[in-house]
């Protein structure tokens, strides 16, 4: 009884079917088939496995047995976890990917117990100077963007000259709020908020290597020639895909999301910033 | 006939970056295409010169993650971030010119209208690309 038990819980589709009988108290093997996605054969594999987990009603339905709504509830807490158990730890094959995570703090985002005060240390300095960068740029943040729309305000205002300048912070928090709400509300998941919080501003660690660089461009008036300001779009664009993927693992390791519902994210947030300021310099 | 064995989802992508391509070579504002407007801006002031290349460009990079799909299927996760690399191109572009040409945006050439819908597809070809489970999950 114990070894059937785990043995169903040993595989993704096993679990899947579970989880689609559970969630509607019984299933026509139609409605498994078009939730699965998998070939008729496989479905009935499954099913004989699944054998002291359900049982097939005389409506010919699929219900779950006692033992099968153990399952069930014992999957409605742990399903992300038994899915991908430890993501952080994942070795990529993408040499792209590869290359992104040896550049990034992967341990400062996914913070064990007694390395969080390191973590809000460097949290704190990362929002620190994309403060001091923006404001050396003459840029004022949109989420993962920039730009200098804003500049006469500085000269004509105290109190817009100082929101401004306090906009970076701002802007994270902006961000983080957007990230944590269509977690909740789209993908149900509420945990971790406080982590996800702490190491948020890990995001925005590539944009402040940009914001460095291009203050340097700026006072060495290299961006005057026309292959150091090619050059300015294009290390933008790919610091900004740096801190894209930053904020897809943060949200993977953190909030227990798969990796495409984390780009998913990531993609919507992005270009819609990018629609907010496309509309502002209109 | 079943729509689906016909319609492969990657043609998305491909169609997106393929149209992104050739509008380049297409009017877009004031009857000139962007590859004539290189020219003339080459001659004029280089540095905004190259920014006219960046649908052809955009379009190459997303060609080319688009065709990493076909040649290996569990490369989308890559091809998205490739995708993302590309598409950062035409934002860019966008963001530069359409400010400049606001006023002129009604009377816009067919080029423009062929990035547009161009950047739309590989926006949701991406999006398809991520919605779509991996078919090698499917397996027992």
């Amino acid at each position: 009884m114990e070894s059937n038990f785990y043995y169903a819980l040993g595989h993704d589709l096993r679990r899947r079917i579970i989880k689609i009988i559970g969630d509607n108290e019984f299933s026509s093997f139609t409605a498994l088939k078009k939730e699965l996605k998998v070939s008729t054969g496989t479905i009935y594999h499954h099913l004989d496995a699944l054998s002291q987990l359900i049982e097939q009603g005389k409506d010919k339905k699929y219900y779950l047995t006692e033992l099968g709504q153990h399952a069930y509830d014992s999957l409605q807490d742990n399903i992300e976890s038994i899915i991908s158990p430890d993501f952080s730890k994942k070795e990529f094959n993408s040499p792209i990917l590869k290359s992104l995570m040896f550049l990034t703090p992967k341990k400062i985002i996914n913070y064990e117990k007694g390395y969080k005060i390191y973590t809000v240390i460097f949290s704190i300095s990362l929002l620190i100077l994309g403060l001091i960068f923006c404001y050396l740029n003459d840029l004022f943040p949109i989420l993962l963007f920039f730009t200098n729309l804003f500049q006469s305000f500085h000269t004509t205002n105290l109190s817009l000259e100082i929101f401004f300048n306090v906009f970076f912070i701002i802007n994270f928090l902006l961000y983080y709020f957007i990230n944590e709400i269509i977690c909740r509300l789209v993908y149900k998941k509420s945990e971790n908020s406080i982590k996800f919080f702490l190491s948020f501003s890990l995001t925005f660690y590539p944009t402040i290597i940009y914001l460095a660089i291009r203050y340097l461009f700026n006072e060495l008036y290299l961006l005057d020639y026309s292959v150091i300001s090619i050059l300015d779009n294009i290390l933008m664009i790919i610091f900004q895909v740096w801190a894209l993927w930053l904020l897809t693992f943060n949200l993977i390791v953190n909030k227990h999301l798969k990796v495409e519902n984390a780009l998913i994210i990531s993609l919507i947030i992005h270009y819609g910033g990018f629609s907010i300021i496309l509309a502002l310099s209109i | 006939m079943n729509i689906k064995s016909i319609f492969d989802y990657r043609l998305l992508g491909l169609t997106g970056s393929i149209l992104l391509i050739i509008s380049q070579f297409f009017s877009w504002f004031s009857g000139y295409s962007l590859m004539e407007r290189y020219i003339i801006a080459t001659s004029v002031d280089i540095s905004n010169a190259f920014l006219y290349l960046f649908p052809l460009i955009s379009g190459s990079i997303c060609l080319i993650a688009t065709l990493l799909i076909y040649f290996k299927l569990e490369y989308r996760i890559n091809s998205v971030i490739v995708n993302f690399v590309g598409f950062g191109f035409f934002l860019i572009f966008i963001f530069e010119l359409i400010p400049q040409e606001i006023d002129y945006i009604t009377s816009a050439g067919i080029g423009f209208y062929m990035s547009i819908a161009g950047a739309i597809l590989i926006f949701f070809h991406n999006l398809n690309i991520l919605l779509t489970r991996e078919k090698s999950k499917e397996g027992s």
